[in-house]
């Protein structure tokens, strides 16, 4: 067993050494969070480069697979060739085989080609509509400004995260593992893994005395070590029980309790005989010096270090004495002797002395040396020689005075006596001294719990030293001789397990303030404990004792908890240790402590800040709380003091923030992880949240004064010096300053999810508002980067097609990167609050908006020019893919105006406004929202129809002279009116394929409007020209020949203007004679919708039969008066219309009927027409009713009235069983003569036909 | 929503102390509409509305501001690029006609105009309405200051009783339209670097789409 703990030590020693130089370093390193961060920003260049060689090695099998496949096929086809060759059969179904194969070859290839290019592409696609990436060389217009704040951050801050998630399961594990230990308490039974020296770690940190001991607690070891020795030896001779094994004889007992007590040889011998002598008393006087009051001064000082040594008369040479109380006059011991007595002792007498102990070198001195002495050996050689020098009398000591007690004065049941201290020759009296005394046949309790803890500790302090156990790691178990003199001792004095427990309790806390030991011990022995003291079975000595310990154990554990943070013990080991030390406060806790003692004296605890005025009203909790406090504090100047700002340079300032809130955060998640769960369960203490009350508290003071400075301070940009880099980015800091932001933003979540309930009281809560004006500041600037980049996007764009599948080129997906970042920028703010947040909304859409405007203004400046081409013969336009992707771009940009703002928080935020403002506000707010939308689109969508407009009109003038060319050359040349076609089919074909459907259709609109307005023009400038009908009817017909070419013939339907033209033609297309006949036909159709005349009205007849058509006038009524005497003359001729082409039928008219308004005409005329005559379908008969004037001269139209021959039935009946047909009469009015007709008639002015019409239409109208 | 036409933009910031009237103002001019307990503007409202001046229709796209102290960081970024900037205070209300100097300042610092004094700032004194006892600035005041701060477009206007409210904008369009005509003689050359300023004459046409004649 010895052996195996040597090389244990042994074993502990080698890993010192090895670990020695780890150890060394500051107990504080920087923290992990630091080396994660690095780790970090290298890990995923690593995990790019990986992924590159994995895809490198992927592309390599896949070609290898091609290869294969190819080989496969190849193999295959020469395989059948060959065949085909040895059979000799060259029929064409072989050669078509092979064909066959070699096809299948090709294609196999191809299409794993195929999929290959076509996958990635796709893949590459899609990756830019989740990621975009944008161009390098638009990145380098402002050095990645957007993706510093947008994808990059957010990729950092999500690494980050991720890093956090490995801590933690790191964490979970090491709390996993402690978690078993747990059960197996008691078999713990590991060697201590590292050994270092505590001086080291208390250096770096611990400055108060927590060292400084109470002086007296050290003399009461000075007891009479050679009593004790000679008790030991007596009880090895004396064994009770067969515990005494055959390994450990007698002789290794006695050879350890010597190497144990220090005792010489000779002494040994001594002792050994006076204990082989030794007999078991019969009776014991049990004595329990307990207090001296008023002792008379020895010392220059005025005091004394008084002790007292008892006898009995009898046996005067065995004395024993107490401890030393240092400069005091009123000593209080509390010691217990049990001394034998005689057979004969009733005569025998009870001396007590109190002797001022007064050496050549005082125990005060040797006392100040306490301090000096380091180290376990050193503290154990000075207590001895204190014993020593008090024991043997090897003094100058003076006597103070002395009482006798006989021992017949004392009662068998025992008394508690002061008695009053004599000195020869003195009459004075020197003190009183207060004892109690008893009888008893066995030792004294209390003697044997005393004889126990000296003995306890004797052997314990021998143990450690031999052993060389680290500090923190003995818990409880003895060699084997050690444990065996310690059981005896505790069989042959009868002491029950609880007395035992608290001796081992006090000295176990004695020695553990100069060596730690193992708090698992403490948490322990309180298991045992704490139940007997609540009920109340610990006699009261005991329970003051248990305090007093407890009052040295405590300081060590609080500084456990102070010192969570040391670096230099194994998590596993730190776990194990605030979980014991959690267990002892808790039992502490709940045993109420006594009030008559000081637990917390101020000495011990410095740091205890929540002290009310000098009371002493500490408890376990409040002292934890400070404790926990005073660690954190501890921690933090640490950091700040590790983490000196190199500069004050406002990017040094921020970088420093952002470490220590990493570095606070990690402490904190680590609390959590760690220790929350086992202070709430052991203690219900909230660890973290107590942490992060202090913490946020610091965190805001530390960064708000200067975050608020730096922000305010930001340079405004300055707009004017674009051209040169010389311009100093005003954001140098701005990546920082938000990486501090959503340092501090993560820091404040954390709280809140900590202790939502207390959330709203942290002064971190409202951390945000610091960063206000770097949000505003930056939002600014982004439009300026944002213009800067679209105009780089737009000079680098080539305008071809991003990919296959879509219509648009790189510019576009430039410029929604840009955007894709300030959204990701937004969103990763998560800014709090809602009013703010609604204000940089409404910016950041009105800046979006501006650059999408701005966009689209610069997308058309670079297609300017596009497209045109010049020859000798003519200048040209064609329309170019450029253009149309122009478009496309502008209007990509503009669709994703839309759901961007919808991705910025729009609808939650203007909720939020909702919940606590009120619904107007809300309403009002996104009314405004919706505006600088709305605006932005339309503002973009004109912009596009503008674009439009340039392609069209630059159209225009091919198109016009085509027009004219395909007009004069219509009959003659078929080729210009197929090139016109080719002109449109291509360049609509064109925009057909490139453009969407809306846009599209927009153009097509464009393009007959303008068409219209072209064609107007060149039919006016023809007209002037006096270009023959004919002319226009080519025209027409090129016209109509290029709308039917259109896709859509719907779409010109709907264009009023072209179809006004396309009439216009048509007029100007007709010969003269029809041209007339159009103007009657509207007359007709005019005069058809009259339902009143002042004119009159005629009764007529008319019918068809084969091709005679006969028309009966009837009669006429309420003819308008034309003449001075109120009345009329009139006739009816009639027409035949159109004119030229009843050339060969009269016009025949009635009789006069004179001064009568109301005539009977009643005639009857019949036509012969010819075949083609009755064939024409929109002939007319034109009444023209006039007045005849005296002389025939000058007749007057009185109006006019028209019958349609497909109003006249072809029928056999007789007419005069027709109905009649009454006709309101009509003069040819104004409306007609400005009709589009009149005007080509009046333009043909070398028209004689259209000349003598227009004359008589004149008359017509009865001017 | 716009009409589809493309008008001339202007963009037009109403600046001036809380309370004063400004959203009132533009609702007034907007949708002629007074609303007498209307609640503070949070950060920034905007909205459109045209006006027609000499037969050229203009579309005004006006930024409503929040006067109070607290809203400065909402809505300076908001200045820049406006080419009106319309300065309120009223008329029962000394101290914001006082403030009236630190709006333009505010305005010329955030906005970031080259030409000061160049710009087209109308300064408006609402609530025209109020009794002349409580009147505290006189019309007299204001046209001194505007005097001496070389401002030639001042007017008095009550949201309340509708007066003077559309002849406000007007006024401010008209001044905004000879101070373009000037800087157009004096500079018709256009940069063709990142134009933040937006030259109004290059990048705003006026004419329509889609009509016959």
């Amino acid at each position: 067993m010895h052996q195996e703990m040597f090389c244990l030590a042994r074993g502990i020693e080698a890993i010192r050494l090895m670990e020695g130089d780890n150890q060394r370093e500051t107990s504080f390193e920087r923290s992990d969070v630091l080396r994660r961060r690095v780790r970090s920003n290298q890990r995923p260049k690593l995990k790019r480069v990986r992924s590159a060689r994995k895809g490198f090695e992927k592309f390599q099998i896949f070609e290898d697979d091609v290869n294969s496949i190819k080989n496969k096929y190849l193999k295959e086809y020469w395989k059948y060739v060959n065949r085909m060759k040895m059979m000799k059969i060259k029929t064409k179904t072989a050669k078509k085989n092979v064909d066959y194969l070699q096809m299948k070859t090709r294609n196999d290839v191809k299409s794993e080609n195929a999929d290959d290019k076509t996958v990635p592409w796709m893949l590459r696609w899609k990756y830019r509509r989740i990621h975009p990436v944008c161009d390098i060389r638009i990145q380098q217009v402002d050095g990645g400004f957007f993706e510093r704040f947008g994808s990059l951050f957010k990729e950092q801050a999500e690494l980050v995260e991720a890093q956090e998630q490995i801590e933690k399961k790191k964490v979970a594990e090491a709390a996993a593992e402690v978690a078993p230990e747990k059960i197996d308490d008691e078999n713990f039974d590991e060697p201590a893994p590292t050994v270092e020296s505590d001086e080291v770690s208390v250096s770096s940190t611990d400055t108060e005395a927590e060292v400084e001991k109470d002086p007296t607690q050290l003399i009461h070891t000075a007891w009479n070590i050679d009593e004790l020795y000679s008790e030991v030896l007596y009880e090895i001779l004396h064994n009770v029980g067969c515990d005494l094994s055959f390994e450990i004889g007698q002789t290794s007992l006695f050879s350890y309790a010597q190497d144990a007590f220090k005792i010489s040889n000779d002494k040994h011998k001594h002792l050994m005989e006076v204990a082989e002598k030794k007999e078991a008393p019969d009776l014991m006087i049990n004595v329990e010096v307990i207090e001296a009051k008023e002792l008379h001064p020895k010392d220059s000082n005025g005091l004394s270090d008084p002790f007292v040594t008892l006898y009995l008369a009898s046996n005067a040479s065995r004395k024993y004495n107490s401890s030393v109380k240092p400069m005091t006059l009123n000593p209080t011991w509390e010691e217990h002797f049990a001394l034998p007595i005689q057979e004969n002792a009733t005569d025998d007498t009870l001396c007590l002395e109190v002797w001022d102990f007064d050496p050549a070198e005082s125990v005060k001195e040797k006392l100040g040396k306490v301090f000096d002495v380091k180290g376990l050996k050193g503290m154990r050689k000075l207590v001895k020689e204190i014993a020593v020098t008090a024991t043997t009398g090897q003094h100058e000591n003076e006597l103070i005075g002395r009482a006798n007690i006989p021992l017949n004065t004392i009662p068998a049941s025992g008394m508690t006596m002061w008695y009053s201290l004599d000195k020869k020759n003195k009459i004075t009296r020197q003190g009183v001294l207060k004892v109690r005394i008893s009888f008893s046949s066995e030792k004294n309790n209390q003697v044997a719990e005393q004889e126990y803890r000296h003995l306890l500790r004797i052997i314990l302090l021998h143990e450690l030293e031999m052993s060389k156990v680290a500090p923190n790691w003995w818990f409880g178990t003895f060699s084997p001789q050690g444990a065996q003199l310690l059981t005896q001792h505790i069989a042959q004095s009868g002491l029950t397990p609880v007395e035992v427990a608290v001796c081992q309790y006090c000295v176990f806390a004695f020695i553990h303030q100069n060596h730690a030991l193992s708090l698992t011990l403490f948490s322990n022995l309180l298991d045992r404990l704490s139940k007997p003291i609540q009920m109340g079975v610990v006699c009261d000595e005991d329970v003051k004792l248990f305090w007093d310990a407890t009052k040295k154990l405590l300081p060590s554990c609080f500084g456990v908890i102070r010192k969570i943070r040391r670096k230099n013990i194994n998590e596993k080991t730190k776990m194990k240790q605030v979980t014991d030390v959690l267990k002892i406060l808790n039992h502490i806790h709940t045993l109420d402590p006594p009030t008559n003692i000081d637990l917390f004296p101020r000495a011990a605890y410095p740091w205890i800040t929540n002290r009310i005025d000098d009371e002493s009203n500490c408890n376990v909790p409040s002292a934890l709380n400070d404790a926990v406090t005073k660690g954190a504090v501890d921690w933090l100047n640490h950091i700040l003091e590790n983490n000196k700002r190199p500069d004050e340079s406002d990017f040094a300032r921020l970088q420093n923030f952002i470490q220590i809130i990493h570095l606070i955060r990690s402490d904190l998640q680590k609390a959590i992880e760690f220790y929350d769960k086992l202070f709430q369960e052991t203690v219900n203490f909230q660890y973290a949240k107590a942490l992060y009350v202090f913490y946020q508290e610091k965190v805001t003071s530390l960064c708000e004064p200067e975050v608020r400075d730096i922000c305010r301070n930001l340079k405004k940009i300055q707009y004017e010096s674009t051209d040169g880099e010389n311009a100093e980015d005003p954001l140098c800091d701005g990546t920082s300053l938000f990486e501090l932001y959503l340092a501090v933003q993560k820091f404040a979540t954390l709280g809140a999810g900590l202790c939502p309930a207390d959330c709203d009281n942290f002064q971190i809560r409202n951390f945000h508002e610091w960063f206000h004006g770097g949000v505003a500041q930056w939002l600014d600037i982004a439009v300026y980067k944002a213009l800067q980049r679209i105009e780089k996007a737009v000079e680098l764009d080539r305008l071809t097609h991003v990919d296959n599948t879509v219509k648009y080129s790189s510019s576009a997906v430039d410029t929604l990167t840009i955007f894709y970042q300030v959204k990701v920028f937004w969103q990763q703010l998560n800014w709090p609050d809602v009013e703010s947040c609604y204000s940089f909304i409404a910016k950041i859409i009105d800046d979006i908006c501006r650059c999408s405007v701005f966009y689209a203004d610069k997308m058309a400046a670079k297609v300017e020019g596009l497209g045109d081409s010049q020859n000798v013969y003519e200048k040209k336009f064609e329309i170019t893919n450029e253009w149309c992707l122009a478009i496309n771009n502008i209007d990509y940009v503009r669709e994703t105006l839309e759901p961007f703002t919808n991705d910025l928080g729009m609808t939650e935020v203007i909720q939020k406004i909702c919940d606590m403002k009120s619904p107007v506000d809300a309403q009002r707010c996104q009314q405004t929202l919706e505006n600088v939308i709305a605006n932005a689109i339309d503002t973009v969508r004109n912009k596009i129809i503008e674009l439009l407009e340039v392609v069209v009109s630059k159209m225009v003038p091919s198109m016009r002279r085509l027009l004219v060319e395909g007009a004069e050359l219509c009959e003659q040349d078929c080729n210009s009116i197929d090139r016109l076609m080719m002109y449109v089919d291509n360049n609509l074909g064109t925009l057909h394929r490139e453009l969407n459907e809306e846009n599209f259709s927009r153009t097509l609109s464009i393009v007959w409007d303008t068409l219209a307005l072209t064609l107007k023009e060149i039919i006016q400038t023809n007209v002037d020209k006096r270009r023959p009908p004919s002319f226009f009817a080519n025209l027409r017909k090129t016209l109509n020949l290029m709308m039917g070419s259109f896709k859509n013939p719907n779409e010109y339907d709907s264009c009023d203007v072209l179809s006004k033209t396309e009439q216009l033609l048509r007029i100007h297309g007709m010969e003269t004679g029809d041209l007339i006949h159009e103007v009657h036909k509207n007359m007709q159709k005019k005069f058809k919708e009259t339902t009143e005349s002042p004119y009159g009205e005629i009764s007529v007849r008319a019918k068809f039969q084969d091709t005679s058509l006969t028309v009966e006038v009837m009669n006429a009524s309420n003819l308008m008066a034309m003449d001075w005497n109120g009345s009329c003359d009139s006739f009816v001729r009639i027409h035949l219309l159109p004119d030229h082409k009843f050339l060969s039928i009269e016009k025949p008219k009635t009789k006069t009927h004179n001064k009568n308004q109301f005539p009977l005409y009643d005639e009857q005329f019949t036509f012969t027409l010819t075949c083609d005559q009755r064939q024409i379908e929109d002939g007319l008969i034109m009444f023209s009713v006039k007045d005849k004037d005296l002389l025939g001269y000058n007749n007057r139209y009185i109006g006019e009235a028209f019958l349609a021959f497909s109003e006249i039935e072809d029928t056999m009946q007789y007419i005069g069983c027709l109905p009649q047909t009454h006709l309101l009469l009509d003069r040819a009015s104004n409306s007609i003569l400005a009709s589009e007709e009149m005007r080509a008639l009046e333009q043909r002015q070398g028209d004689k036909l259209a000349k003598e019409f227009l004359k008589k239409f004149k008359q017509r109208m009865g001017s | 929503m716009r009409s589809n036409s493309k008008n001339t933009l202007l963009k037009v910031v109403i600046l001036g102390d809380g309370g004063v009237g400004k959203s009132c103002l533009m609702n007034r001019f907007v949708s002629n509409q007074f609303d007498e307990h209307s609640f503070h503007t949070i950060g920034v409202e905007f909205l459109n509305k045209d006006i027609e001046l000499d037969g050229e229709t203009y579309t005004l796209q006006i930024w409503d501001t929040a006067g109070q102290e607290r809203f400065k960081t909402l809505r300076t970024p908001f200045y820049r690029g406006s080419d009106i900037c319309m300065l309120t205070y009223a008329v029962d209300d000394k101290s914001s006609f006082k403030n009236i100097e630190m709006w333009r300042n505010e305005f010329l610092n955030y906005a970031d105009v080259k030409e000061n004094g160049q710009f087209p700032f109308i300064v408006v004194g609402n609530k025209s309405d109020v009794p002349v006892e409580e009147r505290e600035v006189s019309q007299l005041e204001l046209e001194t200051w505007c005097n001496e701060n070389s401002i030639t477009s001042c007017i008095e206007t009550s949201a309340k009783s509708a007066s003077n409210v559309q002849e406000a904008f007007k006024m401010a369009v008209q001044y905004w339209l000879r101070l373009e005509s000037r800087a157009d003689k004096i500079d018709p050359g256009v940069n063709d670097t990142v134009d933040l300023k937006k030259k109004h004459s290059d990048n705003r046409s006026s004419c329509c789409t889609g009509s016959s004649e």
